[in-house]
């Protein structure tokens, strides 16, 4: 058995594109990571902060949320209220002496299976770097 | 001017306002059976107008009052402070309080003592001096409230009218159209358009958070967080902050027991309702000092929530409580935002 730390991710992927891009990284055989554990949301914008705290405070090492780029979202304006959200809850993270790269926010369209086996191999190296979340346990 | 002419001046406003019909009740602190007894209450009769009360203790916030017991159909006038008004203020923004129907009497405020000390009824603050049973002494600082000290609005420039305390006689500031009725009639004679607020406020108050703030700052992550988790440890989950918040105005709230999130009966409850409320809170926080002055534990919530407010309010430009028209950051899209690519706000 080898004792590196293998953080868990979760991922909140938006139904129109994240998804969808994650589905064709899985059908193009792309190789990434295996700890990411994916909930899919109809919108990032369906993204509760209280999630991502809960998801924190259960154990979770880091929090990908996904969703369309900007000006592509299927609800017209989600995505954008998801970035305020986001920046807000880093922004409370890094007060409270959480590192606020624990969240990561990431646009990932239909089409970019490779960009999504890339986000989710950079984010695990970052999560493995910032080792075991602190607040697990709390 | 002293406390008591203050209070004289601000009671003839009143009784003027009611007498001449402008408004069906005002909201202020009155003094009960004796100078410890200070209590809010809504007025209607304007021979109980002589029973307001200025005073350095705050024990609520009466936006926060209003919201909750104002009848939504009478013209209110609220004799507020700066924190009050922009409660009022934020409130309307989230249709709680009906703006067209309130006038705001603003007092001239340099700060409330703590409510634990138990001078804080006895004496008025007035700038550098306060006032004790008529006698004029240098201000102790340490007796302010925390939240006060770091307190950027002591002339309530948002509330319809503003009387400064500084002056003698009085002056008046007409801030809005609904002030210049409330001028002509109460008969005083006031300078138009609102005051310019004092560079020197500003950047003492800014002075006094970076202080405030600096021993937080310094710190690494994990100090942070220990001592925060230390603080939150010693919660007892009693509600105070969030009942006491102006800002936390949902009927419906995640907290409660039965939103599942949070377990009856668990103490100290989950850290999840500290993060909760921060988050709720902290884009549109006042900086009141409420929720810190409620609670049993002295917990220190307010530079909490000051603290996080301040690094939100310079990425979103949002400044709570001065414009209704602007509304708050995590519900509103700008202009540029919609042309702009990537994950970050600058």
């Amino acid at each position: 058995m080898n004792n590196e730390f293998e953080p868990k991710i979760l991922g909140f992927l938006c139904n129109w594109c994240s998804y969808a891009g994650a589905d064709l990284a899985g059908v193009s055989r792309l190789q990434y990571p295996p700890n990411i554990r994916v909930i899919r949301v109809m919108c990032s914008a369906r993204v509760n902060p209280v999630f991502i705290f809960k998801a924190l405070l259960g154990g979770v090492d880091g929090v990908l949320i996904s969703g369309c780029h900007p000006g592509d979202c299927h609800y017209m304006k989600g995505n954008y209220y998801t970035r305020r959200r986001i920046t807000a809850v880093k922004k409370l993270l890094d007060t409270v002496g959480i590192e606020p790269d624990r969240v990561r926010l990431e646009w990932v369209s239909a089409s970019e299976g490779i960009r999504f086996a890339d986000t989710v191999r950079d984010f695990t190296e970052t999560i493995k770097k910032l080792g075991p979340n602190p607040l697990k346990g709390v | 001017m002293g406390r008591s002419e203050y209070s004289e001046k601000i009671q003839h406003i009143v009784s003027a306002m009611l007498r001449s019909g402008l408004v069906d009740e005002v909201l202020a602190f009155v003094q009960g059976l004796d100078e410890y007894d200070i209590v809010p209450a809504f007025i209607a009769d304007e021979r109980d107008a002589e029973k307001i009360v200025v005073t350095s203790y705050n024990p609520l916030s009466l936006a926060k009052l209003l919201a909750e017991y104002g009848d939504k159909d009478k013209k209110i006038a609220v004799v507020v402070r700066s924190c009050d008004a922009r409660g009022i203020i934020e409130l309307a923004k989230r249709n709680q309080i009906n703006r067209d129907n309130i006038y705001m009497i603003g007092l001239e405020c340099h700060g409330v003592a703590k409510p634990s000390d138990k001078r804080a009824k006895e004496l008025y603050i007035l700038g550098s001096e306060i006032e004790a049973s008529g006698e004029r002494t240098a201000l102790d600082e340490t007796l302010l409230a925390p939240n006060c000290r770091r307190c950027e609005y002591p002339l309530p420039t948002m509330a319809d009218i503003s009387c400064g305390i500084d002056r003698e006689p009085m002056s008046i500031t007409v801030n809005t159209e609904k002030g210049r009725e409330i001028v002509s009639a109460a008969k005083l004679s006031a300078d138009e358009g609102g005051e310019i607020e004092s560079a020197a406020t500003k950047e003492r108050a800014t002075r006094r958070q970076e202080e405030d703030f600096a021993e937080m700052r310094g710190m690494s992550a994990e100090d942070r967080l220990n001592y925060w988790l230390r603080q939150f440890d010693k919660c007892i989950k009693c509600y105070g902050c969030r009942n006491a918040c102006p800002i936390c105005y949902c009927k419906d709230c995640y907290l409660d027991a039965d939103r599942i999130l949070i377990k009856a009966g668990k103490l100290p409850p989950e850290k999840l309702f500290h993060l909760v409320r921060l988050i709720h809170v902290a884009d549109s926080c006042l900086n009141c000092g409420q929720c810190e002055a409620a609670c049993p534990m002295q917990i220190p919530i307010s530079k909490l929530y000051h603290m996080l407010h301040k690094e939100l309010s310079a990425i979103f430009h949002y400044e709570p409580g001065i414009d209704i028209a602007v509304l708050p950051p995590l519900g509103t899209i700008s202009e540029e935002e919609l042309k702009a690519g990537g994950v970050e706000l600058a």
